[in-house]
């Protein structure tokens, strides 16, 4: 890692605050459930998922801490907005369980492709992890796939709650696959994918999937554009919560 | 299932030499009517208790204040929920559903350790609710897995196995805070002062005024006294507390030489009673939410059993 | 469709290769395959595990020691106290017992299996077969209606829960920590005091 150069080093440090801080964001999100999902199995087994994202989070931090030397506490509890590199996609609100779940569904399917691919990158900083957190998203994509059937064909109901969220999740999708002016050179060097390439193995993966489930895609896929850095409101109320006993009393060991 | 099916034959006598000798009462053995109906009631408490008392520590996983001490509490909270599980389990082999159970405790009739009616007001009350309230629950849990009831002594065993890290997580934040900044130490000590009467009256009434003791007793439901328990914990913790420089809020405390015991001050069991009977500062938050989460589940609940129902097992999908 | 809490599955698990599988308490789920994962989930967030099977409640017939010596004239067409998804045809039938009174947190293990045309044949032929002295609980169940995990799953399924450290009250050090606290609390004590 020493002889990296400028350019690189910062990109790969952008890249995985980007994948630490999806993990954060959408374990922050997963978590709000403990204690209030529809039927106790399932307050376990979601209480699950957010662990296993929170890990996820801690895992990319400490990978990036042994680039930067950035404490990932710090970084999580004392960071504004502006400088989170997360989608918007994970830092919408929890909503009803049907978007909790599709939201679900949706990024344990571009995890699973990118780690795919991760676990084979040149850079052992960001192969290293892979593995590990690849395991822990088969049995994810399993859960959240096994639910979105269910809820997709169950009754009238669960099925417009479902076509609801997809509705409107599908055109923060788009932002997962984005080229980023910063990480374009790890591209190139062919030690990242192509988020371009991922976006075609990600919707081979999910359209035959959503569709077998009863939901309707949209006819054009209309993304956001925005960068990682651009953010909704969502991620302030967020963090207010989040940092909130870290930044009343910042000298303290927790 | 056999267990409400059972023929009017059994013995008393034999049912008691069974305990007697160590062995466990089964689903589907003999079994007098008041030990089904106790345990069915002690075991839903207990169920209910583990459910609602997700509320008040979960409440603070959005706000823990660094990733390991979230991933921690997700962790406590999720295993409560899983005791929960497992009881509610006990006491459906018992020939009670858990609808019914839920539908109780949802319309307010069933009864919860009303420890569980008491807010969380600082992040310094987790780590308080950890060593102590789960400290007092380990004594319990430790006596009833030798209860004579198979399927509860069983939930109880695995509790108990499970509960370990929830107390030892909860001292570590108190030892850690009560040596920390002025602030850390004046939030620790206020947690402290809330939380340490409730949790000594989880251990219930005292053995002149408890009901049914004897009888639970020879049944081998409860083999130690809500007194003996009691004053254990309170030796165990008072050391413990001074050492770190935290006093407990009890002006009568003092330290009986030739018992070796540390005898606290009375109980006011008239508040224990008021929070036991719903007038507590969170029963009504604590049902409010429960029930909330039940209603907005339905939909989901009729959902998953609608697809089951159109999916029959040997039909051909995935 | 009625609101409902969902059907119960008992669930067996296996802890290592070799030893058999053992009834650890039920999951409510609306299939085999969320059961499975519900199972995963309620009973393997504590290593170890390598594979799990789940059983419709349903589909077990039950009998206690006592319940067969007081059902004295038990015959193999007793039916009504079975599950009622008896058909004609021999199928094998899969038997569980309790054969000890030591403290612990499973109930019946898996012994083996029987072959008979319905449950009541299947739980004499079970009592017959199986007929150590110590055994006090006899389950039997269909083959055909037990869900497994796979040699597939056990790296998603069950190798992540061994990873989770924090879980384990082993990883907590606090008596290091109390007896440090209490050199420090005590250390200032001596300073004030000579101060």
């Amino acid at each position: 890692m020493d002889d990296l150069n400028k350019e690189t080093h910062t990109a790969i440090a952008h890249y995985l605050t980007a994948l630490a801080d999806d993990e954060l964001v959408l374990a922050h999100r997963d978590s709000e459930w403990t204690g209030h999902a529809p039927i106790l199995e399932e307050d376990i087994a979601f209480s699950n998922i957010a662990q296993d994202e929170m890990g996820h989070a801690l895992l990319w931090y400490n990978q990036l801490s042994g680039l930067t030397g950035l404490d990932p506490d710090r970084l999580v509890f004392f960071r504004e907005a502006s400088e989170f590199r997360n989608v918007q996609m994970v830092e919408l609100p929890k909503g009803d369980w049907a978007f909790t779940i599709l939201r679900q569904y949706l990024f344990d399917a571009y995890e699973l492709v990118q780690l795919k691919w991760l676990e084979r990158s040149p850079l052992p900083i960001l192969a290293d992890p892979a593995a590990k957190i690849r395991r822990e998203e088969i049995y994810h994509f399993r859960h959240t796939g096994a639910w979105t059937q269910r809820l997709g064909m169950g009754t009238g109901e669960s099925n417009r709650r479902m076509q609801r969220a997809l509705d409107e999740l599908w055109p923060f999708a788009g932002q997962l696959f984005s080229r980023n002016e910063s990480t374009w050179p790890l591209v190139i060097a062919g030690t990242i994918p192509d988020p371009v390439d991922q976006w075609s193995e990600w919707q081979t993966l999910v359209v035959p999937f959503l569709t077998g489930s009863g939901l309707k895609l949209p006819g054009e896929i209309n993304s956001i554009a925005a960068e990682r850095t651009h953010h909704t409101d969502h991620l302030s109320d967020l963090l207010l919560d989040l940092q909130e006993v870290a930044r009343s009393d910042p000298e303290a060991s927790w | 299932m056999s267990e409400t099916n059972q023929p009017e034959t059994g013995n008393l006598q034999e049912f008691e030499a069974r305990i007697k000798r160590g062995e466990k009462v089964e689903p589907g053995d003999w079994m007098p009517d008041t030990y089904r109906q106790q345990l069915i009631r002690m075991i839903s408490q207990h169920a209910h208790s583990e459910i609602v008392g997700m509320l008040p520590e979960g409440a603070w996983i959005t706000r823990a204040p660094t990733l390991q001490r979230k991933l921690v509490l997700i962790a406590k909270v999720q295993d409560e929920a899983g005791h929960g599980q497992y009881l509610y389990h006990a006491a459906e082999t018992l020939g009670i559903s858990r609808e019914t159970m839920l539908d109780a405790l949802l319309s307010g009739q069933a009864k919860y350790a009303s420890v569980f009616n008491y807010p969380t007001l600082s992040w310094a009350d987790i780590g308080v609710i950890g060593w102590l309230v789960d400290g007092a629950a380990i004594k319990n849990q430790t006596m009833l897995a030798q209860c004579s009831y198979g399927p509860y002594s069983r939930a109880m065993v695995r509790i108990s196995a499970e509960e370990g890290f929830h107390m030892k997580q909860g001292k570590e934040m108190v030892i850690r805070y009560a040596q920390g900044t002025s602030k850390q130490k004046a939030q620790v000590q206020d947690a402290i002062n809330r939380w340490w009467w409730p949790t000594l009256m989880m251990f219930g009434l005292p053995d002149a005024v408890s009901k049914h003791s004897d009888t639970l007793k020879r049944w081998g439901i409860k083999t130690r006294s809500n007194d003996t328990l009691r004053q254990e914990f309170v030796n165990e913790m008072v050391a413990d507390l001074n050492t770190l420089g935290l006093s407990i809020p009890d002006p009568d405390l003092r330290y009986d030489q030739e018992m070796e015991n540390w005898i606290h001050g009375p109980i006011d069991w008239d508040e224990f009673w008021r929070v036991v009977n719903g007038a507590g500062p969170c029963n009504a938050e604590r049902l409010a939410t429960r029930r909330k989460a039940h209603e907005e589940g339905q939909w989901v609940r009729e959902a998953v059993a609608a697809y089951a129902h159109k999916h029959p097992p040997g039909s051909h999908d995935d | 469709m009625t609101d409902s809490q969902w059907p119960r599955f008992e669930v067996f698990l296996q802890d290592r290769e070799g030893h058999s599988h053992r009834n650890v308490g039920t999951v409510h789920a609306s299939d085999s395959e969320l059961a499975l994962q519900n199972a995963r989930d309620v009973f393997v967030r504590r290593p170890s595990c390598q594979s799990l099977w789940v059983v419709p409640a349903t589909a077990i017939y039950a009998l206690t020691k006592q319940e067969i010596r007081e059902n004295a004239g038990l015959s193999a067409d007793d039916s009504e106290q079975q599950p009622k998804n008896a058909d004609l045809d021999v199928k094998s039938y899969l038997v569980f017992q309790k054969r000890n009174q030591r403290r612990t947190m499973s109930y019946v293990e898996y012994v083996g299996r029987v072959d008979a045309a319905t449950p009541g044949q299947a739980m004499a032929g079970a009592i017959t077969a199986f007929d150590d002295p110590s055994s006090t609980v006899w389950w039997v169940c269909p083959a055909s209606v037990v869900a497994r995990s796979t040699v597939d799953d056990v790296e998603s399924m069950f190798t992540p829960a061994t990873e989770k450290a924090y879980r384990m009250p082993q990883h907590y050090r606090i008596i290091q920590q109390m007896l440090e606290a209490k050199s420090r609390l005590l250390g200032k004590a001596d300073i004030e005091q000579d101060a």
